[in-house]
C-alpha cells in the first residue's frame, strides 16, 4: 500500500498541482460509502493514462468519475484508492454537420453536446436524465438511456467509436468516426455499460439524428397498467411517430399531477413532420376515444419529461430498481411489483420493456428485494438494483444471480484488467 | 490426405452421409465470393447446435482449426479455411424455431436465409430489417459474423442493431446464451461483442433477432445526373436536410451501361450516375420527405425524376440497382468488389480519386454503393485470364482503401475484413488497439481454432498462423483457459 503522501505526491507529478483534488473534496467521490485516498482531474487523454500506469504499477484501484448522476449503479467497490474525473476533458472533438456524426470527449455534459448540436439542427440521442450535470463517458459506462430509445434506440445503436484508455494506461481507440464500420472486434459495444471495469472512455464518437421539426406531448389515463399497455401495443403497430411512450403507474402519475388519484398515465411524445405529427395526433384521439380513455395534450412538455425522467433515477429513492420483461408481460410485471410494499413509483417503457420502480422508504429492505426478484424471475425477466440502502447493499450482488455467460465475462475482465485496477468488483458478479 | 480418424469421429456425431472428404467433395467448399482459396480437410454439416459443440471437441483433440460456413456469399474471404481443417456448414440448420410477433422477435438457426425470416413474419405485418443484396441466399449465421449491411441500413442500422441474443459454441465445446429477449441483458455485452467477430471467437448456434414493423407508406425516388459530382453533393444535400432517407443508393454511369443492357431501366446513355432514394413512414411524412427530396435533387441539377408510390412502380426503380451486380458481370468476366466507408461530406473528393486510381492502373470501375452512409463500393473490372491482373487489381483495391482511411473513413463497411484486408488493419488501428482486440480472442480461448488467419495482421501467407497472435498465446499459454 502506498503512502498517501507519496500518492498525492506521485499524483501531482502527472496532472499537475491544480489537477489534484483537495481533501476536503474527496467526499464527492465516495463510492456506495468509500472514499478514495485521492482523486484527480487529468486535463489530457495522456495524463489520464499516465494515471492508470502509476495505479496499475502499484495496485491501486482506480474508479472513474463523470458528473457523478449514476455512480449508485453496481456493486459496493471491493477497492478504491483513486477518484478519477474526466470533467476537465469536455471539448467537442469533431462535428462536421454535414456528416451527421459528432466526436467528443468524454467529460462534457449531455446538455452541453445537445445544445452545441441542436445550433445545427441535430441530436445525440442519448437521453438519460440529469443532462445537466451527465457526462457523455458516465451515460456510456452506465448504459445509461431514456425514453427516447424507444425511438432512437440505446447507446450501442448509435455509438461508432471510442478512445479508451486501457487499465495498464495504454490509448487505445475502438471503431471509428464514420456511421459503418466493421473493421475488428466491436469493443465499442464492450465499453458500454461496462461501468468502467475494462477501461477508461475519454472520447466517444455517435450517429446523430436531426432534430424534429415539430413535437407534441399527449396524456392518456387509463385505470389499469394493463389497459395502458394494450393502448401502446395498439399505437406500435400503427407506426405512429412516436419518439417516446412512457407509462407512469397510478403513484407516480400523481406525484407529478398527470392523472387524478388512482388513474395511471400513458405519456406519449410526438415528434416529426407537421403533418405526420398532425395524423399521429389525430389517430390517437381515435383509438382513445375507442378505448374510453381520457387524453389530454401537454403544454409544458419539456418540464413533465425531465420530471418524469427523474422519478425513474430519483435521488430521494430508498430503493431504485430497474427491471426488464418482454414487453407482453410488463404490465403483469407492474402489478406484482405494485404489491411489493410501496406502493413504489414506477416509470415503464412499454415497447421496449424497461421499467424503473422506486420506494421512498421500505420496511424491510432485503425481504422486498426477494419478493422483487421473485416476481422478475416469473416473468424471465432481469432486475437490476441500481440504488440500494447501504445497510443491505454489501451483501446483495445487485443484478442478482451471474448470467449463464458469466464465466466469459470473467475471463473478458481478467484480459482486460489483470491486477483489478478499474472499478474492482463494480460489475455482474463482482468483477 | 484426409486424416482418417478425423473422419471417422465426425462421422459418429453427425452420421457418416454428413461429412464430406472426398476432394471434389471439397473442391465445393475452398471458396467463396472473393479471390482468395484454401482447401479444408473435412466438411461437416451439423443438425443441430449439440453436434456443432460436439464436433468443435473433436476438433480440438485433433488440432484441426474450424471455419463456419454458411451460404459462402461472403466478400472478404470469411468462410475459406485458411488454414485447412473443419468446415462447418450450417445448411442443415434453418430452423426458424420462434416467432413472437406481439413483442417482434424471432429466435432461428444460422443457417436460416435472411429474406426467410421476412417472409416467416411478413404475415404480422413485420419484417427483419438487415437486407444485404445476397438477402435471397445469404445466412443470418454469416450475417452475425460479418455484421452483414445493405441498403437500408442507412436508417435502420446493421445485422448487429437487430441482434439481441445468440446461443454459441465455444472454443471448448460448450453451448452458452449470450443475451437474451429482453432488453439489457446484466454484464458485459458479449452480444456486440460477437456480431462482427467473423467466427474467430466463437460458433453461433442460434440468433435471436428483433423484428421491426413494415412501415405504413415507402415511396421511392429515382433522380438521374449528368455528373456523378453533383449526385454525390446531393446525398450530403439531403441529409443536410434533416432527412435521414431508408435507402439512399447511388449507381455510376459504367453500371447503369450495364444494368440498361440487362434489364432495360430506362437510364439515358449519358447520365453520369443515378441516386435511388427511399422514404419510408406514415403517408404524410413520406409524402413531405419525397418533396423535400425531389426539390434538393432538382436543385443540384437532376435532369430527370422518377417517383413510385406503389409497390410495382418502386420495384421497378429498384429494378436496376437490385439487378446491378449481375449486370456488371457483362462488363468483363470477372469484377472485384471494394467495400470502404468515408464521411459522407468526402464523397465526392474520394470518388474522384478512386476514378483516377482506377484510370491510372488501366482498369475500367463502376460504382455501384451505399451512399447515404458513405459506404463505397468500387467494383473493378478485370480478366482473372491475363497474367498478373489479380495481382494488379488487388493492388488497386489497396490504393483504394488508403483514400478511404486518408479521407478518415474505414477499411470495411459492411463485407468483414476476413483474411483480405487483415493488414490494412494497422492502417487504422495501432499495435496496442490490436492487442486489445487479441485479448477478446483469449478471453473466448480461442485462440487459432476458429477462422484462423482472418482479421489480424499478418505477414505470413494463407496457412500460417499470425505472429501477433502467436506472441499474445505464448505470453499467457495455449491452454490457459482449458
Amino acid at each position: 500500500m502506498v503512502k498517501q503522501a507519496s500518492l498525492l505526491s506521485q499524483l501531482e507529478a502527472i496532472v499537475g498541482a491544480d489537477g489534484v483534488r483537495r481533501s476536503d473534496e474527496l467526499s464527492a467521490f465516495a463510492v456506495d460509502g468509500l472514499t478514495p485516498q485521492a482523486a484527480v482531474a487529468p486535463s489530457s487523454y495522456e495524463q489520464v493514462a499516465e494515471v492508470l500506469r502509476y495505479a496499475h504499477t502499484e495496485g491501486l484501484a482506480v474508479i472513474p468519475h463523470g458528473g457523478g448522476t449514476h455512480m449508485h449503479i453496481g456493486n459496493v467497490p471491493g477497492r478504491y484508492d483513486i477518484g478519477l474525473s474526466l470533467l476537465r476533458l469536455d471539448q467537442v472533438v469533431e462535428h462536421e454537420p454535414a456528416d451527421l456524426t459528432v466526436t467528443c470527449q468524454a467529460g462534457i455534459t449531455l446538455d452541453r453536446l445537445q445544445r452545441h448540436l441542436g445550433q445545427h439542427g441535430q441530436l445525440v440521442p442519448l437521453g438519460p436524465a440529469w443532462g445537466e450535470e451527465a457526462t457523455i463517458g458516465g451515460i456510456l459506462a452506465a448504459n445509461a438511456s431514456g425514453p427516447s430509445r424507444h425511438a432512437h434506440g440505446a447507446p450501442r445503436d448509435f455509438t461508432i467509436g471510442m478512445k479508451v484508455v486501457t487499465a495498464d494506461g495504454r490509448i487505445t481507440k475502438a471503431g471509428g468516426r464514420v456511421v459503418k464500420n466493421v473493421a475488428g472486434y466491436d469493443l465499442c459495444k464492450l465499453y458500454i455499460g461496462s461501468l468502467g471495469t475494462l477501461g477508461v472512455i475519454v472520447e466517444a464518437s455517435f450517429k446523430l439524428a436531426p432534430t424534429a421539426k415539430v413535437e407534441r406531448t399527449a396524456v392518456a389515463t387509463f385505470e389499469t397498467p394493463g389497459q395502458a399497455c394494450a393502448f401502446a401495443a395498439d399505437l406500435q403497430r400503427r407506426g405512429l411517430t412516436l419518439r417516446a411512450v412512457q407509462l407512469l403507474n397510478a403513484t407516480a402519475a400523481s406525484a407529478v399531477e398527470l392523472a387524478q388519484q388512482g388513474l395511471c398515465a400513458l405519456v406519449l411524445d410526438l415528434a416529426g413532420t407537421p403533418q405526420a405529427v398532425e395524423r399521429s395526433r389525430r389517430e390517437i384521439g381515435d383509438l382513445a376515444q375507442d378505448a374510453a380513455a381520457d387524453l389530454r395534450d401537454e403544454e409544458n412538455a419539456a418540464k413533465a419529461w425531465e420530471s418524469r425522467m427523474r422519478l425513474g433515477s430519483t435521488e430521494e429513492a430508498y430503493l431504485l430498481c430497474k427491471a426488464t420483461a418482454l414487453p407482453t408481460h410488463l404490465s403483469a410485471l407492474i402489478e406484482s411489483l405494485e404489491t411489493v410494499d410501496g406502493p413504489p413509483h414506477i416509470l415503464a417503457l412499454p415497447a421496449v420493456g424497461v421499467l424503473y420502480a422506486s420506494w421512498p422508504r421500505l420496511e424491510d429492505a432485503e425481504a422486498a428485494v426477494g419478493r422483487l426478484r421473485t416476481a422478475v424471475t416469473a416473468v424471465d425477466g432481469s432486475l437490476v438494483l441500481e440504488r440500494c440502502p447501504l445497510d443491505i447493499k454489501p451483501r446483495l450482488d445487485i443484478f442478482g444471480d451471474p448470467p449463464p455467460s458469466f464465466d466469459l465475462m470473467r475471463r473478458v475482465k481478467e484480459q482486460f484488467d489483470p491486477k483489478g485496477v478499474l472499478s474492482p468488483g463494480r460489475q455482474v458478479g463482482r468483477l | 490426405m484426409p486424416n482418417s480418424s478425423l473422419i471417422r469421429d465426425l462421422s459418429r456425431v453427425v452420421g457418416r452421409r454428413w461429412v464430406l472428404h472426398e476432394p471434389e467433395d471439397l473442391l465445393v467448399y475452398e471458396y467463396d465470393a472473393t479471390i482468395e482459396r484454401g482447401l479444408p480437410e473435412a466438411v461437416v454439416l451439423p443438425y443441430n447446435a449439440n453436434q456443432v459443440s460436439q464436433v468443435v471437441r473433436i476438433a480440438r483433440r485433433h488440432n484441426a482449426p474450424v471455419t463456419a460456413r454458411g451460404a459462402g456469399t461472403g466478400l472478404s474471404g470469411g468462410a475459406i479455411p485458411c488454414d485447412g481443417g473443419i468446415v462447418i456448414v450450417t445448411s442443415r440448420m434453418n430452423r426458424i424455431l420462434e416467432v413472437d410477433a406481439g413483442n417482434r422477435i424471432a429466435v432461428v438457426e444460422p443457417g436460416v436465409i435472411n429474406q426467410d425470416i421476412t417472409d416467416a413474419v411478413a404475415p404480422h405485418g413485420l419484417y427483419f430489417a438487415p437486407d444485404p443484396s445476397s438477402q435471397k441466399v445469404c445466412t443470418i449465421g454469416g450475417n452475425v459474423a460479418e455484421n452483414a449491411g445493405g441498403p437500408h441500413c442507412l436508417r435502420y442500422g446493421t445485422t448487429t442493431n437487430h441482434v439481441l441474443g445468440l446461443e454459441i459454441v465455444t472454443p471448448e465445446g460448450d453451448l452458452v446464451w449470450l443475451g437474451g429477449k429482453t432488453a439489457d441483458p446484466p454484464g458485459y455485452d458479449l452480444t456486440g461483442l460477437v456480431v462482427g467477430s467473423e467466427g474467430t471467437i466463437c460458433i453461433v448456434t442460434k440468433v435471436i433477432v428483433r423484428l421491426m414493423d413494415c412501415p405504413q407508406s415507402t415511396v421511392t425516388l429515382l433522380a438521374i445526373f449528368d455528373e456523378v459530382d453533383q449526385a454525390s453533393h446531393a446525398v450530403s444535400a439531403i441529409i443536410g436536410q434533416g432527412i435521414v432517407p431508408a435507402a439512399l443508393e447511388m449507381m455510376d454511369r459504367n453500371t447503369m451501361r450495364a444494368v440498361e443492357e440487362a434489364v432495360q431501366a430506362g437510364y439515358p446513355p449519358d447520365a453520369g450516375a443515378v441516386l435511388l432514394i427511399e422514404v419510408d413512414g406514415l403517408e404524410e411524412e413520406t409524402r413531405e420527405q419525397a418533396d423535400s427530396v425531389r426539390a434538393v435533387c432538382e436543385e443540384l441539377g437532376a435532369r430527370e425524376l422518377r417517383i413510385g408510390f406503389s409497390a410495382e412502380d418502386r420495384e421497378r426503380l429498384w429494378a436496376g440497382r437490385k439487378g446491378a451486380l449481375g449486370a456488371l458481370g457483362r462488363l468483363a468476366p470477372s469484377y472485384y468488389i471494394l467495400d470502404g466507408v468515408v464521411p459522407r461530406s468526402k464523397l465526392p473528393a474520394v470518388l474522384r480519386g478512386v476514378y483516377e486510381a482506377c484510370d491510372s492502373f488501366g482498369f475500367q470501375v463502376a460504382n455501384v454503393f451505399h451512399a447515404g452512409d458513405g459506404n463505397l463500393h468500387p467494383n473493378v473490372m478485370f480478366d482473372e485470364r491475363v497474367p498478373g491482373a489479380t495481382q494488379r487489381v488487388l493492388d488497386l483495391g489497396e490504393v483504394i482503401m488508403r483514400l478511404c482511411v486518408e479521407a478518415g473513413g474505414t477499411i470495411t463497411g459492411e463485407h468483414g475484413v476476413g483474411y483480405e484486408k487483415r493488414n490494412y488493419m494497422s492502417w487504422i488501428f495501432s499495435e496496442d488497439d490490436l492487442e486489445v482486440m487479441a485479448g477478446v480472442k483469449l478471453a473466448f480461448g480461442a485462440t487459432d481454432l476458429f477462422n484462423p488467419g482472418k482479421i489480424f495482421p499478418s505477414s505470413k501467407g494463407c496457412g500460417e498462423v499470425s505472429s501477433r497472435m502467436k506472441a499474445a498465446i505464448a505470453k499467457v499459454g495455449p491452454d490457459a483457459y482449458v
